[in-house]
């Protein structure tokens, strides 16, 4: 088990590293001057100004030295400062962080509690009317744009019958955003979740079971649905993934005052630091996320459990 | 991928049956005939726009605004007078467009990756495969958002952005449906009469992977055109006056009580052509291998 989690945060530093260098690069594959193009939109900049914005970047250094004193401020747990205002770029995105993490946590408790259910009883009555209905809707579901269901929701829940606020920050602006984020994964977790329970299903302890008696509740519940969890877990840390990707696009719909919102509105702005501030930020929180799933599943398998080395 | 066209990889008259039943299989299946279905559809629309379309796709003012669907505007007019079918219309060209390109870009440049690391092995396999699991960790949301922050929004940018993002999924599925086929004994032997590395890749690999690779990338297109449509939707792809199904939809919030049509109508475009790549993959799947139909 330790050697698995081992390798496992082994995988998660060298992601996190790979990162701090892709985000040094960035910079340098805009095409033409970086500074000039943050620089375009607001007219009154002198070309010392200009300068003087270079030379705090670093941009006038060879790359190598960037990225050591990138690393160096890094460590430091500074993320340099935003084009526009001047702010510290970790304040800026951890003052934002905590929403788009309760946004991708409550879409992701939707997605499961949906989802897997759903699933399940698929898988059970595999073959069915239940089960083909239910894998069209999961299809249709998956083909339907997030973006495009989030409008619908905001329009009947927000619009049309006024129950739910429009945009905002409080509790009751975060129902929207999750159902979308959430609805748009269920399905997917829905067509996971049928196809890992019918590989148990079919397989020779769970027949065993079965023909020697013992009741199907128990059946379910003892054999199948703990073994067909397993693969669910693993594929948890992708999705939670795929959740904070979502989240990107959901949060502009409702305004929903998270990164991925202040990241589109820093690309429209040329705000660099902020985009690399971003990246990073998102890249942690993937890996700390995923590493952590890996140590529930290291101990809920007991193959991975008991393995001595 | 099992099937008698994967294991007889040479010319024998036995692929060309097997490419028959292939398609016949196809239609069979509930999802294979309706994603054909609409895929085909989609087609006609995409080539026949300049016939199909009844009014200038950009031009403003070509009606009164916000005329609700029905009538000589069939699918109603925009915020600018413009005929919502046209646009429509117009619209299939371009996501096909985008889908086809992306997919096209990332499936070469990731099938080619994946089969150098399955073949080489060694360093290049543990670079090349490191790599793209790290990149695929990231999703392709991130990597396309950041291509995108470092090219500037334009739908060209967004279409590159996704390929770009799509490449680690792509190298990922051939690397793993390669080391099948390496594994087999018709490649040992085929090493062994003397084949170069050129030719057991693009003749002996390649053959053999395709099949799973036209499955992941029909499935792929989907998700590629709703990525470029989220891109789009967010205003970094397609800048306007262009009827892209995203951009269509990012505008129509605006007039969400006046005109919900704006709303409707590209949302089930792109629902629709979704589905039809979804389901036309499951399809494909199905008729490739048997097996897979109960899953």
């Amino acid at each position: 088990m330790l050697s698995f989690l081992a390798g496992r945060l082994t995988m998660g530093f060298l992601t996190i590293f790979v990162t701090t260098i892709l985000v040094t690069l960035l910079i340098h594959l805009v095409p033409g001057d970086p500074v000039q193009i943050m620089y375009a939109q607001s007219q009154g900049t002198t070309p010392e100004q200009m300068e003087e914005v270079r030379k705090s970047l670093g941009l006038d250094k060879s790359i190598p030295v960037q990225y050591a004193m990138f690393i160096g401020r890094l460590l430091e747990g500074d993320l340099g400062n935003t084009i526009r205002g001047g702010q510290p770029v970790l304040d800026v995105i951890l003052q934002r962080l905590p929403n788009t993490l309760v946004l991708a946590v409550a879409a992701m408790a939707i997605a499961i509690l949906i989802g897997v259910p759903i699933g399940f009883f698929a898988a059970y009555k595999q073959g069915t009317i239940w089960d083909v209905t239910l894998m069209i809707t999961a299809i249709a579901g998956i083909s339907m744009p997030h973006f495009w269901l989030g409008l619908i929701l905001l329009f009947y829940f927000a619009v049309d019958l006024g129950w739910l606020p429009v945009s905002g920050g409080g509790p009751l602006n975060l129902v929207l955003p999750a159902l979308t984020l959430g609805l748009s994964n269920a399905a997917i977790f829905a067509r996971l979740t049928r196809s890992s329970m019918i590989d148990v299903l079919s397989q020779d302890f769970v027949q065993t079971a079965i023909a020697k008696g013992l009741p199907k509740k128990l059946v379910l519940r003892r054999h199948v649905l703990r073994a067909g969890l397993i693969p669910i877990i693993t594929m948890m840390g992708l999705q939670f993934a795929f959740m904070m990707g979502g989240a990107i696009v959901v949060e502009n719909i409702f305004s929903w005052n998270g990164v991925g919102r202040m990241a589109v509105e820093a690309i429209f702005q040329r705000d660099y630091p902020i985009i690399q501030g971003f990246i990073l930020t998102f890249a942690v929180v993937v890996v700390f996320v995923s590493i952590m799933l890996d140590a529930v599943y290291a101990f809920i398998d007991p193959r991975i459990r008991r393995s001595q080395t | 991928m099992s099937g008698s066209a994967t294991s007889m990889p040479h010319r024998s008259s036995e692929p060309v049956q097997a490419k028959h039943g292939f398609w016949r299989r196809l239609v069979r299946t509930p999802n294979g005939f309706v994603g054909l279905l609409i895929v085909a559809v989609l087609i006609v629309c995409a080539f026949g726009a300049d016939f199909l379309a009844p009014y200038n796709p950009t031009k403003m003012g070509s009606g009164p605004r916000f005329l609700p669907p029905g009538g000589t505007y069939l699918l109603g007019t925009d915020e600018f007078g413009r005929d919502m079918l046209s646009r429509i219309l117009y619209g299939s060209r371009l996501t096909l467009l985008i889908g086809a390109v992306a997919v096209g870009i990332s499936l070469t440049i990731g099938m080619l990756l994946g089969m150098v690391a399955a073949y080489c092995r060694g360093w290049i396999e543990t670079v090349l495969m490191r790599s793209s699991d790290i990149l695929f960790s990231f999703t392709e949301t991130l990597i396309a958002l950041s291509c995108v922050a470092v090219l500037g929004p334009s739908l060209q940018n967004a279409v590159l952005a996704v390929a770009i993002a799509g490449i680690p999924f792509y190298a990922r599925t051939c690397y793993s449906a390669s080391l099948v086929e390496v594994s087999k004994p018709y490649f040992e032997a085929s090493i062994a009469a003397g084949a170069g590395p050129f030719r057991m890749v693009f003749h002996h690999l390649l053959p053999n992977v395709l099949p799973t690779m036209i499955v992941v990338a029909t499935l792929g297109v989907s998700t590629a055109i709703l990525a470029a449509a989220g891109l789009s939707f967010l205003g970094l792809g397609a800048q306007p006056p262009t009827p892209e199904w995203g951009y269509m939809l990012a505008g129509s919030r605006d007039y969400i009580n006046r005109a919900p049509w704006l709303m409707t109508i590209p949302g089930v475009a792109i629902a629709i052509t979704v589905l039809g790549f979804n389901l036309l993959g499951d399809g494909f799947r199905t008729a490739l291998d048997p097996k897979e139909r109960d899953r």
